[in-house]
């Protein structure tokens, strides 16, 4: 079954003062089946962060439709999108996006605390468990190392349990020792959770840990398989 | 070296950012306009609102002079004129007084003679208005608007005929009633409240009053150096040569009181200050701060650190080069159109267009205070962003790494709140200094506007609405204030209460033990010569009953005991007091109470049932002429205060003296006027209402209410936008943080609650210290800079507890509003910044 789908998705933009109109995304048509780990990669400005954006309801799109396990995102108004991300998403990104003021611990459940849960203290000490930051719980971020910020980004977007976790470059930052880590473990967690993954990167050794590429060129889908 | 042209290159880059960041730039030339307009305002409203508050002290003073001598003789007149201390010397000679005006009875209406350079240069100038001219004719009289009010006369003309029975003041001669028509050539306006007027020389020659006449003439003197010391006055003493009774009259205190004046305008001036370069600095510091990540870029790729400087300080140049000229044309149309034009839509005589002082200096002052402002305030910031290493700067992330709490476990919304208030310690440390700085500056000059308001200061002095008196007490004791008036009163509707004093004739046969030292005292003062003490004592003592000595039995309600008493620091036992075995004695021209509180004395009242026999009471208290609620002395036995009971029970019936009336509604025309009905058509009495002094004092209370009202508006809004300032810098600093929250699934609603919470935060925080701060604060201001005799401190609660309110509402609200206007963007656009 189709966790994620997307038809005819656009997304233009105008730049600056120009009248240049630039086609971010042109007509992307993709489905993505619940378990699957699917990586995106394409060159620089090709629309793979775009694509994310649309596909975790960061961004609205120009036209077309994005919808998450049948829902059109595309149609929900700003709050609903925010709800539907804590409780359906999670995001990890390339410079990790934690907040500075709060401890490692903290970082992680605030998405279920905004959700308005008691966090689930196994649930979450099995994750801190499984990422390796048992001992780093009440270290604040620029305590800790690019990997270990990441494997906290990672440890957050896995905390709601979603159904779906994006990444934007999650080893953009780190070296390839670490990369291979990182991945590693969100291979694990999304086996572990079942979860579907959808990673953006244009590194193709790491691309090619995933179940299936899918190669973004212009804005349009170019290579691999936009469906299965 | 060789020296490298970088001019370009840097000013190329410093017009880039500054064209990248067009909303903090307009915000910082807004944080500067509005810094420059706030300061300037405050300089010159402030000024002119001092001025006024200055010159209605002046006016209640009816003349401007520093010192005075004494019953003056001609050669010291001379003398005085000649020397290098003084600047004017006028004469002033009591001459008349006037009883009746076509029967109507006037209380203590004066008479006096100045001469010109009294009249132009000593009472001229603390006149509120002034129509006519000075007497010139031996019949012409020039008289106070009170006086005439007090004649029934509301409409006065020039050449107005007035018939007036009056007595001379001359010495050695007994009071002897004159007939006579006078001509009215001038009517004048000052806050005295007092029945004057003004008489010609040739008049004032006709009376034979002596300048030298004891308590009548006065050489009322202006120095060239207002602030004076005793060595001073001793100086000058010396020099007149004073002779017999003769006294300067001075204030020996003025250097002190004049230093605690400036020390309390220093004060708040410093305040108003320091709030302003908060202000500014804050809005700078967070905006440089915002830019540290960029400067280390700048960094990396080889800026110098005087490079970066110069970036910085070009920038902050523009900004001032549009907000301070903004700012000061600003301040002038609010002080040159705006305030004029309130006051002429508010106040209908309105016709000044200089009422607020701006000139020259209060602009250069401001502009100076403005530039120094921002170049001190983004000197540091420049500094920081010069010295930091590239590294650390693209690491920056705007809070202080000390900060840490290991084993917190919250991460809720009004957690986070907290934690981002006080997320920079620095920078929050300024924001509630700023705060509260401005906070306080509102309050003190609130606790000063209400000190200085007409109402408050006239209900803080007179504890009635409107005031009869009995004019022929001490002479037939005519029975006006009968059962039936008072009850007639009493029917008024809004009338609160009437309050009665009674009094009557005593005679207090002379006790050593109780009245010895006082009466020594009285003989020691200046009004009875020493060298007389032992004949009057003598012959008081064979004959008690001799006019010189009888004084008042004076009978108050429970009302006026409770004034009394709370006038004495609430000391008496109200019991004992209604039961009449205490009393309180009235001591005149003496201090302290002379060992009087504590004794028993005896008297004998003429008018009883029971003439001659002889009662005792002990002596509670001893008060001033002042908290004296009876209106006429007797001789110079003390008078002494009793329960209206007890004065019943030993004279039957007793004599009203005064009616003191009270409305619900005080200055309340209806009913005073219903109140005045009672008596229409009775001569004998003269009345003294709230309602008539506020109206005397209302051109210059517009004027005060306006500026004072501006002064306070401008207050708060320096508090308020210096906070909206700080939260406009503070959510866009944060605007990826915000963004991140959001991404993880932070709702608007979420977003908006954090902020609020915040904003509830910074107020609760700021009104709490504000107010342990600003009460004990406002009140040593007000004790540096109170102008009034008898106003006591006072919390204006009803205005403190709106802006406070005010501030609540706007420190929720604005960051929310700041959210939804500035976080709209895409938040995968806003994810990227």
């Amino acid at each position: 079954m189709d966790i994620l789908k997307t038809k005819d998705l656009k997304k233009y933009y105008k730049t600056g003062n120009s009248k240049i109109i630039v086609k971010a995304l042109d007509g992307v048509d993709l489905s993505i089946q619940r378990g699957e780990f699917i990586s995106i990669t394409g060159t620089s400005g090709s629309g793979k962060t775009t694509l994310l954006h649309m596909l975790g309801g960061l961004d609205t799109p120009t036209s077309g439709n994005v919808y998450v396990d049948g829902k059109d995102i595309s149609q929900m108004d700003k709050d609903e999108l925010a709800i539907f991300r804590r409780r359906k998403i999670g995001f990890v990104f390339q410079d990790y996006n934690l907040l500075p003021l709060m401890n490692v611990y903290e970082n992680i459940v605030l998405p279920v605390r905004l959700d308005g849960i008691r966090p689930d203290k196994t649930f979450i000490d099995k994750i801190i468990n499984a990422l390796g930051l048992k001992e780093k719980k009440y270290f604040m971020p620029d305590e800790l190392s690019g990997g270990q910020q990441q494997r906290v980004a990672l440890a957050r977007a896995l905390a709601t349990k979603p159904a779906i976790i994006l990444a934007d470059e999650p080893t953009g930052n780190l070296d390839s020792r670490t990369s291979l880590d990182v991945l590693g473990l969100i291979k694990t967690c999304a086996t572990q959770f079942s979860q579907t993954i959808v990673m953006i990167t244009h590194n193709e050794e790491i691309a090619q840990m995933a179940g299936r590429i899918i190669r973004l060129e212009d804005g349009r889908i170019y290579g691999g398989d936009s469906a299965l | 070296m060789m020296k490298i042209n970088n001019k370009p290159v840097i000013n190329e880059l410093a017009i880039a950012t500054y064209k990248a960041n067009k909303k903090r730039n307009l915000l910082m030339i807004f944080a500067i306009f509005l810094s420059t307009f706030l300061i300037t305002s405050i300089i010159s409203i402030g000024t002119s609102y001092w001025k006024i508050t200055m010159k209605r002290q002046l006016y209640a003073t009816g003349m401007d002079y520093d010192i005075a001598l004494t019953e003056p003789e001609d050669a010291q007149i001379k003398k005085a004129r000649s020397m290098k201390e003084i600047k004017y010397a006028g004469l002033l000679v009591k001459c008349a007084v006037i009883e009746k005006y076509q029967q109507k009875s006037l209380d203590k209406a004066r008479l006096y003679w100045a001469d010109d350079t009294c009249f132009n240069k000593i009472v001229m100038p603390a006149l509120e208005s002034y129509s006519g001219s000075y007497p010139v004719k031996e019949n012409e009289l020039l008289l106070s608007t009170r006086l005439l009010n007090n004649m029934g006369i509301k409409k006065p003309y020039n050449g107005m005929k007035l018939k007036l029975s009056y007595f001379t003041l001359e010495a050695g001669t007994r009071e002897k009633t004159i007939e006579k028509e006078f001509t009215l050539c001038g009517w004048y306006t000052d806050y005295t409240g007092q029945n004057k007027g003004y008489v010609s020389e040739e008049f004032y020659k006709q009376t034979n009053v002596k300048p030298t006449d004891f308590t009548q003439g006065s050489l009322k003197i202006q120095l060239k150096q207002p602030l004076y010391s005793e060595k001073d006055i001793i100086s000058i003493q010396n020099q007149l040569n004073l002779s017999g009774r003769q006294i300067i009259e001075a204030d020996t205190d003025i250097i002190s009181y004049f230093i605690k004046i400036i020390l309390g305008l220093a004060g708040i001036l410093f305040m108003v200050f320091a709030s302003n370069y908060l202000f500014i600095y804050n809005t700078l510091y967070i905006s440089v701060i915002k830019d540290t990540r960029y400067y280390g870029q700048l960094k990396t790729i080889g800026m110098t650190s005087v490079q970066l400087k110069k970036l910085v300080n070009k920038q902050a140049f523009w900004n001032e080069l549009i907000g301070i000229p903004a700012g000061l044309i600003a301040a002038v149309i609010l002080s040159k159109i705006i305030i004029p034009e309130i006051l002429s839509i508010i106040s209908y005589s309105f016709d000044e267009k200089n009422i607020v002082s701006l000139n020259i200096w209060t602009i250069l002052i401001a502009g100076i205070f403005a530039i120094a402002v921002n170049k001190s305030s983004s000197h540091k910031p420049a500094k920081l962003a010069a010295q930091c290493s590239p590294t650390e700067a693209l690491g920056y992330i705007g809070f202080s790494k000390k900060q840490r709490n290991r084993k917190r476990e919250r991460a809720g919304i009004f957690s986070m709140a907290m934690q981002n208030i006080f997320r920079n310690k620095k920078q929050a440390f300024v924001i509630f200094l700023s705060f509260i700085t401005a906070v306080s500056v509102y309050f003190c000059a609130a606790v000063y506007i209400r000190a200085n308001d007409a109402r408050y200061i006239l209900n803080e002095t007179m504890n009635f609405d409107i005031r009869f008196l009995n004019e022929t007490t001490l002479e037939e004791e005519k029975t006006i204030f009968t059962k039936e008036k008072i009850q007639q009163l009493e029917k008024i509707t809004g009338v609160k209460s009437v309050r009665a004093i009674t009094s009557a004739e005593m005679v207090v046969p002379y006790q050593e033990k109780t009245f010895g030292k006082y009466f020594k005292e009285l003989y020691s003062t200046r009004y009875f010569p020493a060298s007389s003490y032992k004949a009057d004592i003598e012959e008081y003592k064979k004959n008690p009953e001799n006019g010189l000595f009888t004084s008042r039995f004076i009978g108050i309600g429970e009302e006026d005991f409770k004034y009394l008493n709370n006038s004495l620091g609430n000391i008496l036992d109200k019991d004992d007091f209604l039961a009449g075995k205490t009393a309180i004695v009235v001591r005149s021209f003496t201090q302290g109470d002379s060992d009087m509180t504590g004794k028993t004395m005896y008297f004998r009242l003429p008018s009883s049932l029971t003439p001659k026999k002889e009662y005792t009471v002990k002596i509670a208290a001893v008060t001033g002429l002042l908290s004296n609620p009876a209106h006429f002395s007797g001789g110079l036995a003390p008078e002494i205060i009793v329960s209206e009971k007890f004065a019943k029970k030993l004279l039957g019936e007793t004599y009203i003296e005064i009616v003191y009336v009270e409305y619900k509604e005080p200055y309340n025309k209806e009913i005073e006027e219903a109140a005045l009905s009672v008596f229409n058509g009775i001569n004998e009495i003269s009345s003294e209402s709230r309602l008539r002094n506020y109206e005397e004092m209302k051109p210059t209370e517009t004027k005060s209410k306006v500026l004072g009202t501006s002064i306070s508006i401008i207050m708060a809004l320096l508090a308020i936008l210096n906070y909206l300032n700080t939260m406009v810098s503070n959510v866009q600093s944060r605007s990826k943080e915000i963004a991140t929250l959001e991404s993880i699934g932070m709702s608007s609603k979420q977003a908006k609650q954090m902020l609020g919470t915040e904003g509830v935060d910074y107020a609760i925080i700021s009104v709490v210290i504000s107010l342990a701060a600003d009460i004990p604060l406002s009140y040593a201001v007000f004790n540096a800079i109170n102008l009034y005799v008898g106003v006591s401190y006072s919390i204006s609660w009803g205005r403190i507890i709106i802006f406070f309110a005010i501030i609540i509402i706007i420190c929720i609200t604005i960051p929310i509003l700041i959210y939804q206007k500035t976080q709209n963007t895409d938040l995968a656009i806003r994810l990227r910044l």
